[in-house]
Formats: structure tokens, C-alpha cells, sequence
């Protein structure tokens, strides 16, 4: 269940991209991108770390 | 009162030569000390299989971030605008956490007899002829890459050395024979980890730097709500540079991914899948040991460091317009235009440390990264189509062709931009990213992981991959009415995913037993 909720969040980094610019403009659009991207990045590597873990 | 657009002086010439010297030392001697270890030409490329995370980590930052990114970005803020965000990349950490997560499979193919993409798609589909069609379709992409290389390096050496911009080019071209010659190319997970560092401690500093140099940043967005957009020559227009979409006038227009929410879309897919599509990105994973979940942590953190590089040097470019306005798109700076504004901003900002530096940076940025790809593409013909199709040639003769080899891969792309340089690079580039996301996120990404996967799937991804690059809005789009990047670049990623998963559904994948070497079964955890 949690996996589900994780790619959910991280597809709404990828939607509150565009959103932000329309909305924040500027700066804060520009770095609010940069926020989105490391959440979405941190929940990627928790999923892996957690879920997908792979052993050789 | 605004500091004036700098002019080379004889310290800054010393300053950029003494650094661009000093970086080619330390990569070689770094190049030649791993050379010395290693037992053959295989270990020599792919290592022990000993790299840990922190190696790793930056040889990914520093082959994602090429001239596009280390310089070209300060070019599409200081010509687009805000716009010019969406292929400075301000997400592209979204990507490169996706490289990272589904890249780390590579190492299971290099215990398989891998040492190159390519190579990995032939164990992966049994198919030689998707090998030889993969190194094809990296020869295409990476020629294109190539010229935006040529670009940057001749930029920062004409405006550092007050030599003209086709000299510098020959320079450019004469320092990545040089480099090549004497064993920098060799791209080892060490020479590349220092370039990564190189670059990242340049892209930090610069853009901080810049943004105090520019008055800061609250300066910065007054003055660009009053700027408007200039075609490259110093036309100036009235469609202003304060929102997130620009909308330039068709047909030529149309070709900007920051047009309108189409290209926006486009855009933003494009640098999601192409941190995993770039094939000398996954590549990094070859030479990785096994990895503990702290240890990815730490490979995370690497890349969230690194990856806000290109943001910083973007900013660099609206902290140029801020101060200089339009100047830099006169015709007076033809061909370099928006380009060169990270340069002239090193100089003024930073004075001879901070230039110097930043030329060593776009020396690790593009000569490295474009010596790199000669030698990729020099090994795509020797390796993945002579030896591939035919296996007894003898490996002397093998040398001596990729040796011979890069020669053209050297003069094709510095005839490209010796005729028609393109006047922002990192717009001519996202041409290549959209193609190498589109074919190899699905075909060597999707392919580690998805069973079903076949190599009629794959071919036929790389065939249409490589007949939707030609059709780009630039080249012969226009002939049968694809003006707009954003639709082309959606028809291209997600046109290859339909086409992958739809013909590898439709025909027969590798038998179970073959599979199950490729995916044994794991214990999860």
C-alpha cells in the first residue's frame, strides 16, 4: 500500500512542475522545481531501498 | 552603474591556459595511473567491478553534465527568459534519481560479458543485429551532441584569448586530439569522478558569485519583468521575458520546447527519461561493486549536489541579462550570442581565478565529454559493427581502425559548426536528448527489467527513434507540417514507448531458460 502511495506522490512532483510555474513564477517557481525534483528523487531510492532491494 | 561586457587581457589568457593545462595534467596522470592497473583493454574500460558510490556518484555528474549543461544553460537564461527553464532543467534531478535506480542492473550484465551498451543489448536480446543497430543509432545522436561540445569550448576560448570563433574551433578540435592522444580519453570512473567534482564545485561558485555580482536575486526579477525577448542579430521584440512560456512568433517559433504548455509537457518528459536514455550514462554502472542501501543514500546525495549545477549556471544567465540587457544578442557576438554570457560573466564577476576556473570547467564539460564520444563512436564502428559482424578480425586491426576512426568523428561535427553553428547549443542539443530519451530509456532501461521485452521490439524502436530525429521541426519536419517541438517530442518518446511495447507484445520474447539467467530469481528485502 505504501508503494502506492509513494508513486503517487511522486507523480504529483512531476504535475506540481508545470502547476508551480504557472502559479509561483520566477525564483520560486524556479527552485520550488528543484524541491519537487529531490522528493521525488528521495522517494525513488526509498522505494528501491525498501521494496526492490535487489542482492546479487 | 553597469560593469562593462570584459575584453581579454594577457593575465586572463596565462589564467585560462595555466587551467585548462593543470585540469588535462590531472585527468591523464589520474587516466594513466588506472591504466597501469588494470590487466587488459576490458578492465582498463569497465574497471574490477570495484567502483563504490562515491566514484560513481560524480562519473554520473560528470557524464550527465555535458556543455549543454556546465555553459549553454547561461545562454538559454539569458535569451529566454524564465522560459529558458525548462531546458536548463530545472527537474532534472528527477531523472537522474531515475538513472540511478533502474541503471544499477548494468553490473548484472557485465558478469554476462558486457563492457558496453551495445554490447549489453546484444547479451540482453541474443540479437547482433540489435547491437549493430544501437551503435548505429549512438553514432547519429552523439554527432549531433558533438557539435553543441565544439560550441562551448570555442566560446569560452574566443572570448578568454580574443581569438576568432573558427580558430577557436580548430583549437577545440586540435585540444581533443591532444587529449585523446595522450590517454585522457580513457573516461575511467576516476578521471570522470574528478571532472564531476570539477564541475560541480564550478557550477556552485559561479552561480553564487553571479547572483551577488547581479545585485541579487529580488535585482535579478525586477529586471527581467522589463526585459523582452531579442532574435539572435539584436532585433528586438515585444513578447516579454517575465513568464514561464514564451510565445515566439511561427513558423520558426514553433521550435522553442518553452512555446506554450505542449512543449512545456514534452519538455519536462524529455528530462525524465534522458539521464537513463544517455547511454554513457547507465554505462557508469559497468564498473560498480555491489552496493549497500546506505551506500545509495550517499550516491543520492552526490547526485542532488551535482544535480543543481545546471540550475546555478542558469541562473548565471538571467544574472547577465539583469545586468547587460540585450547586449550579448547583438550581431557584433555572432555566433557565440546568448552563449556567452556565463563566460563574460566569469570575467566580471570573478576576474581571472573564477574565469580560469570556469574554462577548466567547460573543459571537463565539453573537450572531455566530446573526446569521449569520438571514441565511442570510433569504437561503435570497430566494435559493435566490423567485429560484430565479423568476429574473426584481429584485434591489431581492430586499433588501428577505431584509431583511424576518429578522424571523421573528429572533422564531421567541427564542419557542422565550422558552417552553420547553432545560436543557442542547448536548444540544437535537446534535439539528440528527446531521440537518445525516446530509443534507450524503453529499449536499454524498460529491457533490464521487463521480461517481455523483445529485439523485434527494440529494433523497431531504434528505426523509428531514428526516422522521428530527421523529422525534427528543424531539419525535415517542415515538409510535412511538423513546426512545433512539443508535439515532435511527444510523437518521438511516446510514439517509441507504443512502438516497444506493442511490437515486443506481438512477438516472441527469449525462451524461459535463456531468461532466467538474465532475471534470476532474488530475494527482496
Amino acid at each position: 500500500m505504501k508503494v502506492y502511495i509513494f508513486l503517487a506522490i511522486m507523480i504529483l512532483c512531476i504535475i506540481l512542475v508545470p502547476v508551480t510555474a504557472y502559479l509561483l513564477k520566477e525564483w520560486y517557481a524556479y527552485w520550488s522545481h528543484a524541491l519537487l525534483a529531490i522528493i521525488f528523487s528521495v522517494l525513488a531510492v526509498l522505494m528501491k531501498t525498501s521494496y526492490y532491494w535487489e542482492e546479487d | 552603474m553597469a560593469p562593462p561586457i570584459p575584453e581579454a587581457t594577457p593575465e586572463l589568457v596565462a589564467g585560462v591556459i595555466a587551467a585548462v593545462v593543470a585540469f588535462l595534467t590531472v585527468s591523464v596522470l589520474l587516466g594513466f595511473l588506472m591504466r597501469k592497473k588494470a590487466k587488459n583493454f576490458e578492465e582498463w574500460l569497465v574497471g574490477h567491478g570495484d567502483i563504490g558510490p562515491f566514484i560513481t556518484g560524480f562519473a554520473l555528474i560528470a557524464s550527465y553534465l555535458s556543455g549543454w549543461a556546465i555553459f549553454g544553460n547561461a545562454g538559454l537564461g539569458y535569451a529566454y527568459g524564465w522560459a529558458g527553464s525548462w531546458l536548463i532543467g530545472t527537474m532534472c534531478i528527477m531523472g537522474m534519481a531515475l538513472c540511478l535506480v533502474i541503471g544499477y542492473r548494468m553490473r548484472r550484465y557485465v558478469g554476462l560479458g558486457a563492457r558496453t551498451v551495445p554490447e549489453m543489448l546484444r547479451v540482453r536480446f541474443e540479437s547482433r543485429v540489435v547491437q549493430a543497430l544501437a551503435g548505429l543509432a549512438m553514432i547519429v545522436l552523439l554527432i549531433v551532441y558533438s557539435v553543441g561540445q565544439y560550441k562551448a569550448m570555442a566560446t569560452v576560448w574566443t572570448i578568454t584569448t580574443n581569438t576568432s570563433f573558427y580558430w577557436s574551433l580548430m583549437a577545440t578540435a586540435i585540444l581533443v586530439l591532444v587529449y585523446i592522444a595522450i590517454g585522457g580519453y580513457t573516461g575511467t570512473q576516476w578521471v570522470s569522478c574528478f571532472q564531476g567534482i570539477v564541475l560541480t564545485i564550478v557550477g556552485w561558485t559561479l552561480g553564487i558569485v553571479a547572483l551577488n555580482w547581479a545585485g541579487g536575486p529580488t535585482n535579478i526579477t525586477e529586471v527581467m519583468r522589463t526585459e523582452s525577448f531579442t532574435v539572435p542579430g539584436g532585433n528586438a521584440t515585444q513578447i516579454p521575458l517575465s513568464d514561464y512560456t514564451l510565445s515566439l512568433p511561427p513558423p520558426e517559433g514553433l521550435t522553442f520546447p518553452g512555446l506554450d504548455w505542449i512543449g512545456v509537457t514534452a519538455a519536462i518528459f524529455m528530462f525524465l527519461f534522458m539521464a537513463t536514455g544517455f547511454p554513457h550514462n547507465v554505462a557508469r554502472f559497468l564498473g560498480t561493486r555491489k552496493i549497500t542501501k546506505r551506500e545509495y543514500w550517499v550516491m543520492l546525495l552526490i547526485l542532488i549536489v551535482g544535480g543543481l549545477t545546471p540550475l546555478w549556471i542558469g541562473a548565471v544567465g538571467f544574472a547577465a541579462r539583469a545586468v547587460w540587457g540585450n547586449a550579448l544578442m547583438a550581431g557584433k557576438y555572432q555566433p557565440m550570442y546568448g552563449d556567452s554570457a556565463a563566460t563574460f560573466v566569469s570575467i566580471s564577476a570573478g576576474g581571472v581565478p573564477l574565469a580560469s576556473l570556469f574554462a577548466a570547467g567547460v573543459f571537463a564539460a565539453s573537450v572531455a565529454t566530446l573526446a569521449g564520444m569520438v571514441m565511442i563512436m570510433a569504437t561503435n564502428i570497430t566494435r559493435d559493427l566490423i567485429h560484430n559482424m565479423r568476429p574473426t578480425v584481429s584485434s591489431t586491426k581492430l586499433l588501428w581502425l577505431t584509431r583511424f576512426m576518429l578522424i571523421p568523428f573528429i572533422a564531421i561535427p567541427l564542419w557542422w559548426t565550422f558552417t552553420s553553428p547553432p545560436p543557442i547549443l542547448s536548444e540544437f542539443m535537446a534535439g539528440s536528448a528527446v531521440a537518445q530519451a525516446g530509443i534507450f530509456f524503453f529499449v536499454v532501461g524498460v529491457s533490464m527489467y521487463w521480461k517481455r521485452a523483445t529485439k523485434w521490439g527494440a529494433i523497431a524502436t531504434i528505426i523509428y527513434g531514428l526516422v522521428l530525429t530527421v523529422l525534427h521541426p528543424n531539419a525535415y519536419g517542415k515538409q510535412i507540417g511538423l513546426y512545433h517541438w512539443g508535439y515532435w517530442a511527444l510523437l518521438l518518446m511516446f510514439g517509441s514507448a507504443f512502438i516497444y511495447f506493442f511490437v515486443s507484445l506481438g512477438t516472441k520474447p527469449l525462451s524461459e531458460e535463456k531468461l532466467r539467467k538474465l532475471f534470476p530469481k532474488q530475494n527482496t528485502s
